[in-house]
């Protein structure tokens, strides 16, 4: 497509050496940090073993970013941090200042272009998601939308942070699950509810059978040598989606049935008790776009009942064990079904086996 | 382009958080962007996604960092009929200066939609949505500004770690050095797939684990230390003084029932031998309690999400590794190059090192890595009485040997 | 396991791609009886010279270049 030759590029360079993008104020206080301050929502203070103070202004963005967006990130590091700035692994942006006096300018411009300053400390987090409709073959529901219509709700705790304890909540759009929210406090997941539908001629020559066989965790998918395809056992199905991953010819989707589930208690950090998987809450709600309102109003409800009963300090997870989940249910106004009993392959050791338990 | 014809998505450019449907209109000059939107819009009608699967794309001697992607709907969007995903691998700690951060964009602008993901979950810039014909134009133009492909596919996926020293008084070892290094030793791994599936490497620096390694990576490097936590009473006094409660809010949720704060003299003190190093009395008052001297990492093995087999949680398997930049990290990289080459040898196709070590069992996979069995490795021992004895622990009854016999019962004992 | 030099490597890999449509490194270790660790090494090169190339059907392949 070029006219001119092209130089052969050079390959396995690595990525860019980040000692390079650090400012000064960072340089020169490398491994010497020794206490951080929560100024407020948003920002926080670093100060070091010789005095320095470096200040980060954390603002949250939809993850889905244009270059102009970027451009404007660049500019503002420009004017207000020297030229730096970091991404969080909660696809938030952060300004390293050295100059304190650049702080309110700074959240002052950014507030001004529509990019939220907040979510530091025992605050709502930004979400966590996955690309659902807008890149992905495999989304059972779209990302950016639910995630946009929970974020606009849940806007005021991303400001403050007076929660009982941090809030992070993730997304992922299918099972494969690429934000791995199956420990957050709470997580929504795009979910099927319908066996796949098996395209035999599509099967026969576009997928490897054993490869389609071998990616079903029950078991449930056997061949049917007459039509070189596959057969699927409708008993056995948990509609995981896994055998589709591996063969776009194992149709899942089904706008009519797939939805979101809703889990919650899990965390990450070892801090007090170690981390933990989210727990069944919700199974189904219905996928509606454009502003999934069943899904917001079910998450308001999930963390208004937190913050109004947890004590200070208490994680959703380490709330929960404090009070016991029948007392959950019961404060949630959620009904408890068959579908919150494990019946996957490490089910037993969630069952019950004491007489200790509250009405 | 009339606003009038997204009204779906027109919702979502309403409420006060970020719209990201106002950054794709931001890029919507570029006819791919709009004719995204319009799939969008569509998508939000359907209820369903309208990509299908990856083809072969690619760029010259890498078989990853490029996903492939195509609209099922081709006639009617034919500016997304490609619409391929480059995965560039971020600086450790994702640290930038605006000047890296115009280049990327630059490139973009050239070559792609100009949207992108700051960053997906493995920790790579996304630059989302391109055609066949540009890639490799594009990766020269990366590679001549010095950025270079993350992974995809069945190799070693971009390894990613937290703020690491550069910000943060918690980090028990050069998370962002260590990162660096990984992916630069590993470059071969990263680019051309060779495993049964994905390994994903996570670097924190304490417990905290601001990066999840323990919940996403089938490699958790997590830093920690093994002597005292260090007091600043006059720290301390400070606290007691501004009425914050230290009693209720360090002491009475130290898990380990470790810390002890006498409230006459405004003392805090740490059982140290009795601490298991949570971090949470250190999150709570960072002015007055830090993390040891004799600083290095807890290693865990096979984190991931539900597929196929079920969600794991990473497992101890080095309770405590010193980290040594002087040698270049090698106890660290030996132990995973043993740990691929058991991996490569006995997973299946599509085996996460998890679910290989759930088929084979713990102690299969330690003989084979060369790792001792050590009490932290578990949450309690085995309750059940059914367990296997190597060849070489086992009396032979044939021999009739007396010594050897002895010989055996010493090392079962062992 | 027998001991290849790289040249005789090179051709064996490249005979066995030859004769199918894509193969994982392993299948291509145990079908010519070589160590996986030196097939890989071969087969990295070949990938870098533009010979062989990369495909991703739910786990990673790989192929004669252009070869359907």
């Amino acid at each position: 497509m070029c006219s001119v030759p092209v130089k052969k590029p050079k390959t396995d360079i690595g990525p860019p050496y980040y000692y390079d993008m650090l400012p000064e104020i960072i340089k020169e206080n490398y491994g010497k940090w020794k206490y951080h301050e929560k100024i407020k929502p948003g920002v926080l203070k670093h100060v070091s073993e010789n005095g320095a103070e470096l200040y980060t202004v954390r603002a949250g963005s939809p993850r889905l970013l244009s270059i102009v967006t970027i451009r404007e990130y660049a500019d503002l590091a420009d004017k207000y941090s020297g030229g730096h700035l970091r991404f969080t692994s909660r696809h938030n942006v952060e300004f390293l200042l050295s100059d304190p006096a650049n702080i309110e300018p700074l959240i002052a411009e950014l507030e001004a272009k529509g990019y939220p300053v907040g979510g530091t400390g025992d605050c709502l987090n930004n979400i966590i998601h996955t690309q659902g409709w807008i890149h992905c073959h495999s989304a059972a529901t779209d990302a950016s939308g639910p995630v946009k219509a929970v974020m606009d709700d849940l806007f005021e705790y991303f400001k403050k942070d007076d929660l009982p304890a941090k809030l992070k909540i993730s997304m992922a759009c299918c099972l494969n699950m690429c934000g791995a929210v199956h420990c957050s406090d709470i997580a929504f997941v795009g979910i099927h509810r319908t066996v796949p539908t098996i395209d035999d001629a599509g099967v026969a020559k576009g997928c490897e059978i054993p490869n389609v066989i071998a990616s079903c965790p029950t078991g449930a998918i056997r061949p049917n040598p007459k039509a070189k395809s596959v057969m699927v056992n409708e008993e056995k199905c948990m509609y995981c989606g896994n055998c589709y991953t591996v063969c776009p010819s194992m149709k899942i989707m089904d706008p009519v049935n797939d939805g979101v589930a809703i889990f919650v208690g899990g965390k990450v950090a070892n801090a007090r008790s170690g981390p933990a998987f989210s727990r069944l809450a919700i199974p189904w709600v219905p996928n509606t776009p454009p502003r999934w309102d069943e899904l917001v109003v079910a998450i308001r409800n999930l963390v208004e009942i937190w913050v109004k009963d947890a004590r200070k300090g208490e994680r959703y997870g380490e709330w929960i064990e404090r009070i016991g989940w029948e007392k959950f249910f019961e404060m949630a106004n959620l009904p408890f079904t068959d579908k919150h009993i494990d019946d996957f392959i490490f089910s037993v050791p969630t069952f019950r086996t004491t007489t200790n338990f509250k009405y | 382009m009339s606003e009038k014809k997204r009204p779906l998505l027109e919702e979502l450019k309403k409420g006060p958080w970020p719209s990201f449907v106002k950054e794709m209109e931001k890029s919507a000059h570029n006819s791919k962007t709009a004719e995204l939107l319009d799939l969008l819009e569509r998508s939000y009608e359907d209820k369903t996604g309208h990509w299908k699967h990856g083809g072969i794309v690619g760029v010259t001697g890498y078989g990853g960092g490029v996903i492939g992607r195509y609209t099922d709907l081709p006639e009617e969007f034919p500016e997304v009929r490609e619409f391929h995903t480059m995965r560039v691998n971020q600086p450790s700690g994702w640290y930038y200066t605006s000047d890296a951060l115009r280049t990327l964009c630059d490139i973009w602008e050239k070559h792609g939609s100009g949207l992108t993901n700051m960053h997906g979950a493995t920790g790579d810039a996304i630059l989302l949505g391109t055609t066949t014909e540009h890639l490799q134009p594009c990766f020269n133009d990366l590679s001549e500004a010095g950025f270079d492909l993350g992974g995809s596919g069945s190799n070693m996926r971009t390894p990613s770690c937290c703020a690491g020293p550069a910000r943060c008084q918690n980090a028990c070892i050069d998370t962002l050095d260590l990162c660096h290094n990984l992916t630069n030793t590993f470059q071969d791994y990263l680019h051309r797939p060779s495993f049964p599936y994905k390994f994903k490497i996570k670097i924190s620096g304490c417990a905290n684990d601001c990066v999840a390694s323990i919940a996403r990576a089938d490699l958790s490097i997590i830093g920690t230390w093994r002597d005292a936590i260090r007091i600043d009473q006059e720290a301390v006094k400070e606290y007691a003084a501004q009425g914050y409660d230290i009693q209720g809010l360090v002491v009475d949720k130290c898990p380990s029932q470790a810390c002890t704060y006498n409230a006459e003299i405004q003392e805090f003190t740490v059982d140290n031998p009795n601490c298991v190093r949570c971090m949470h009395c250190i999150n709570k008052m960072p002015k007055a309690l830090r993390i040891g001297k004799e600083t290095g990492a807890t290693i865990l093995i096979g984190g991931k999400a539900t597929i196929v087999q079920s969600a794991f949680l990473s497992w101890v398997i080095v309770p405590f590794m010193k980290l040594e930049k002087e040698d270049d990290y090698a106890e660290l990289k030996d132990l995973i190059e043993r740990i691929w080459e058991w991996w490569d040898e006995n997973g299946k196709v599509r085996e996460r090192v998890g679910e290989l070590i759930y088929r084979k069992g713990m102690r299969e996979f330690l003989k084979a890595v060369g790792l001792p069995p050590v009490p932290q490795m578990v949450k309690h021992p085995r309750a059940n009485p059914y367990f296997f004895w190597w060849p070489d622990e086992i009396i032979s009854s044939a021999s009739g040997d007396a010594e050897a016999e002895a010989a055996a019962g010493a090392e079962v004992e062992k | 396991m027998a001991e290849f030099t790289n040249e005789e490597l090179r051709a064996k890999i490249l005979e066995y791609l030859n004769k199918v449509d894509k193969a994982k490194n392993k299948d291509i270790a145990t079908a010519i009886g070589a160590v996986k660790r030196d097939v890989d090494k071969v087969i990295n090169e070949l990938a870098k010279e533009d010979i062989l190339e990369f495909l991703y059907l739910g786990t990673s392949y790989v192929r004669i270049k252009g070869k359907e």
